[in-house]
């Protein structure tokens, strides 16, 4: 009696000793890489944005799908500030010693996809400022693994994530 | 064998093949991230020089002129390696160390470009007498001379040097059957009325009678002056005294110019003349004809000739959209590009292949392959190229680069450089925006004079002005958007849309391009006198 309990026990934990646990250190493995990829193409991507002055379908597609090519699906958030200096301008006639009092706008996401398919391309201008954050939104292997065991729940839930921005250094020009 | 024992044995295989598996992972995440985070440090730190570029330029009223300049572009190198230093700190790397590593700064300009990277000095007269601050053999940090962007062209019956700029501005030096030559100016198609044929003095450009203008900017916080822009320099107009400030401070003119200017008249008749002799007597100029500085042929590495054989003075370009010289696309503007890129490219990886004996850094200096997006960037405008190499971020070395370019400054008139104000409107406009209206009259206004001056009082303060108050269109400047049937044909759009934006348009074009500050300007030659002159 006593004996088959302990064989039990023992198929259990050799089951996960032998299973679960490399899978999980591989799928963990899996979700380092893929946070590698995604640190980097969601870098890559607003650095060109930025150093080019141009955001188009294109580099927006080829971002996707390179955050894509990792396997999961990801939650893209896209926010540009675009520089008015108009408030500046229109104060510096007052106070004449002061500068930057400039206002931001912003344009999220939504807007933004919804002008690149209408328009094909968005040019911004030196001083704008670009970003982009990335999430996934699936459940990789790594975290249905972890849910097996101590099970994480909430809206943010992810594990890869990545996140650039930075000031737009040239205004758009067709050349 | 016991399960218990077999599950053992295969901990003891696959904890250590997960723990090296692991750490080999992270230490490539942490090299990759590091190179990201090295790009971005890169990117803005060459950000920093160029905007420091362009804060100097646009403050200093000499610094168009060479060594005024220089002193610009010392500066902004400066900024770099501020800029990279601080970036660094976090590493422990400082700006003395930084400097190993960073092979060469390029500063592409108008009609050539500066290379920032260490040379060895010569010096072979009494250096011991002349107090000279650097030594002879000394290996010193600093720019190399300017470079232009020219080619030399060689056949029976010319041996020349053409100039090249970043628009339709070339320099032509040498000799043509045996006479020699010195000619500058615009290469222009389209340009009509009857000064063409010798009859009048009427001058059009694609239809547009472009005619004599008068301008005015604040000089200050309330006041509104006329002024001329001469070879770089503004003159405004004080109640009949004309006056030119040099860095803040005002210097009466004993000339009177004039108030209704010419310059854009001038503009293109002189392109015309230009392009007519250019007819004339370089019609038939082959790019095959292209020759290194010993006069050899250019080749590539097949053995074919360097950029194909085809004129390099297509007026009229066929198969293009526009049928000019001006299209990009011409065989001239392509040609243009290639040589522009040629001697950049030629003269950067000397640089950067003679770093290796300058620097104590074990690695191989090599200029990276860059992409053509990025080739079309960097010579089509002006651009701060930066390098940095050799450093070990864990994994492999770091071999970076960044181009940064530039619209705002007063190197060059871009097509994109002038904008649209009306007298009573309070905004300023692209050409392309959709809220002009072709009923109303315009006047075009290069872009630099939107940005804000700084001026000194006599108390030593600063305060702050802008020569042209207007503010910003939020459907072409703020937000930047794009005209999509604009983008397709720019100037068939600025066509379209009336005689009053495309007067204003090309009026402003050939009057900025005229007044801009170039070397070759003779500021008592008859067209100038014409101009400006009362």
């Amino acid at each position: 009696m006593g004996d088959t309990i302990i064989t039990v026990v023992a198929i259990a934990l050799a089951a996960v000793l032998m299973f679960v646990f490399p899978l999980m250190t591989m799928s963990d493995r899996t979700d380092d890489v893929s946070q590698l990829t995604v640190d980097t193409a969601t870098t890559e991507f607003v650095d060109n944005v930025r150093t080019t002055g141009k955001l188009t379908i294109d580099k927006y597609g080829k971002f996707v799908e390179n955050i894509s090519s990792t396997g999961n699906a990801y939650d893209v958030e896209m926010e540009l500030k675009v520089l008015d200096e108009n408030p500046g301008k229109k104060t510096t006639q007052a106070t004449a010693t002061k500068i930057g009092e400039n206002v931001y706008y912003s344009e999220y996401t939504s807007q933004i996809l919804d002008e690149l398919d209408q328009k094909g391309i968005i040019q911004l201008k030196e001083g704008d400022i670009f970003s982009t954050s990335v999430k996934n939104t699936n459940a990789t292997m790594a975290q249905q693994l972890k849910n097996f065991f101590y099970s994480v729940t909430g809206n943010d839930t992810y594990t890869i994530a990545a996140e650039h921005a930075g000031v737009v250094s040239v205004t758009g020009s067709n050349d | 064998m016991k399960i218990q024992n077999l599950a053992v044995i295969f901990i003891i295989i696959i904890l250590p093949i997960s723990l090296i598996l692991t750490s080999y992972t992270q230490s490539q995440v942490k090299t990759l991230s590091l190179q990201i985070s090295y790009d971005s440090k890169l990117n803005n730190a060459t950000y920093d020089a160029l905007k420091a570029f362009q804060l100097n330029t646009l403050n200093s009223s000499t610094s168009d002129i060479a060594n005024s300049k220089l002193r610009d572009i010392e500066a902004s190198v400066n900024t770099f390696f501020n800029s990279i230093s601080s970036n660094f700190n976090m590493a422990g790397y400082n700006k003395d160390i930084l400097k190993n590593y960073v092979p060469a700064l390029v500063y592409t300009m108008y009609d050539g470009y500066y290379i920032y990277s260490p040379y060895t000095n010569t010096l072979t007269d009494r250096e011991d007498k002349d107090g000279a601050t650097y030594r002879n053999n000394e290996k010193i940090y600093g720019l190399k001379p300017y470079i232009h962007y020219s080619c030399r062209y060689k056949s029976s019956s010319y041996d020349i040097v053409i100039t090249y700029s970043l628009d339709n501005y070339i320099t032509i030096q040498g000799t043509i059957n045996g006479k020699s030559v010195y000619r500058y100016g615009y290469l222009l198609d389209n340009i009509g009325g009857n000064y063409t044929n010798g009859t009048g003095n009427n001058i059009t450009y694609r239809g547009i009678d472009i005619g004599s203008e008068s301008l005015n900017e604040y000089v200050d916080k309330d006041n509104r002056q006329t002024y001329v822009k001469i070879n770089g320099v503004k003159y405004y107009n004080d109640n009949g005294q004309w006056y030119s400030l040099l860095n803040g401070k005002r210097y009466n003119q004993t000339n009177r110019y004039k108030i209704n200017n010419e310059a854009a008249m001038q503009y293109y008749k002189e392109a015309n003349d230009f392009t007519k002799w250019i007819k004339n007597n370089l019609g038939d100029l082959k790019t095959s004809d292209a020759v290194d500085e010993n006069g050899n042929p250019l080749l590539d590495e097949q053995g074919n000739k360097k950029f194909g054989d085809a004129k390099v003075f297509d007026f009229g370009a066929k198969g293009t959209a526009e049928g000019s010289i001006e299209d990009a696309n011409s065989d001239f503007n392509q040609h243009r590009l290639a040589v522009i890129r040629y001697s950049i490219e030629k003269n950067l990886s000397i640089a950067i292949a003679n770093y290796n004996n300058y620097t104590d850094v074990k690695t191989n200096f090599q200029m990276p392959k860059l992409q053509e997006d990025e080739w079309t960037r960097i010579i089509n405008n002006v651009s701060i190229i930066s390098f940095l190499q050799g450093l070990n971020i864990g994994g492999k070395v770091y071999n970076g680069y960044s181009i940064i370019t530039n619209t705002k400054n007063e190197e060059m008139v871009r097509y994109d450089s002038i904008y649209l104000v009306n007298g009573s409107d309070s905004y300023y406009y692209r050409p392309t925006d959709g809220n002009l209206s072709s009923s109303i009259q315009y006047t075009g206004i290069f872009n630099l004079d939107f940005e804000r001056r700084a001026k000194q009082l006599d108390d030593g303060s600063d305060y702050y002005f802008y020569p042209q108050k207007q503010l910003g269109s939020y459907t072409s400047i703020v937000n930047n958007a794009i005209n999509k049937n604009a983008e397709e044909d720019f100037y068939g759009y600025i066509d379209n849309m009336g005689t009053n934006v495309a007067k204003a348009y090309y009026t402003a074009l050939g009057r900025e391009r005229y007044s801009m500050y170039r070397t070759n300007n003779d500021i008592n030659s008859e067209g100038m006198r014409q101009a400006y002159m009362q």
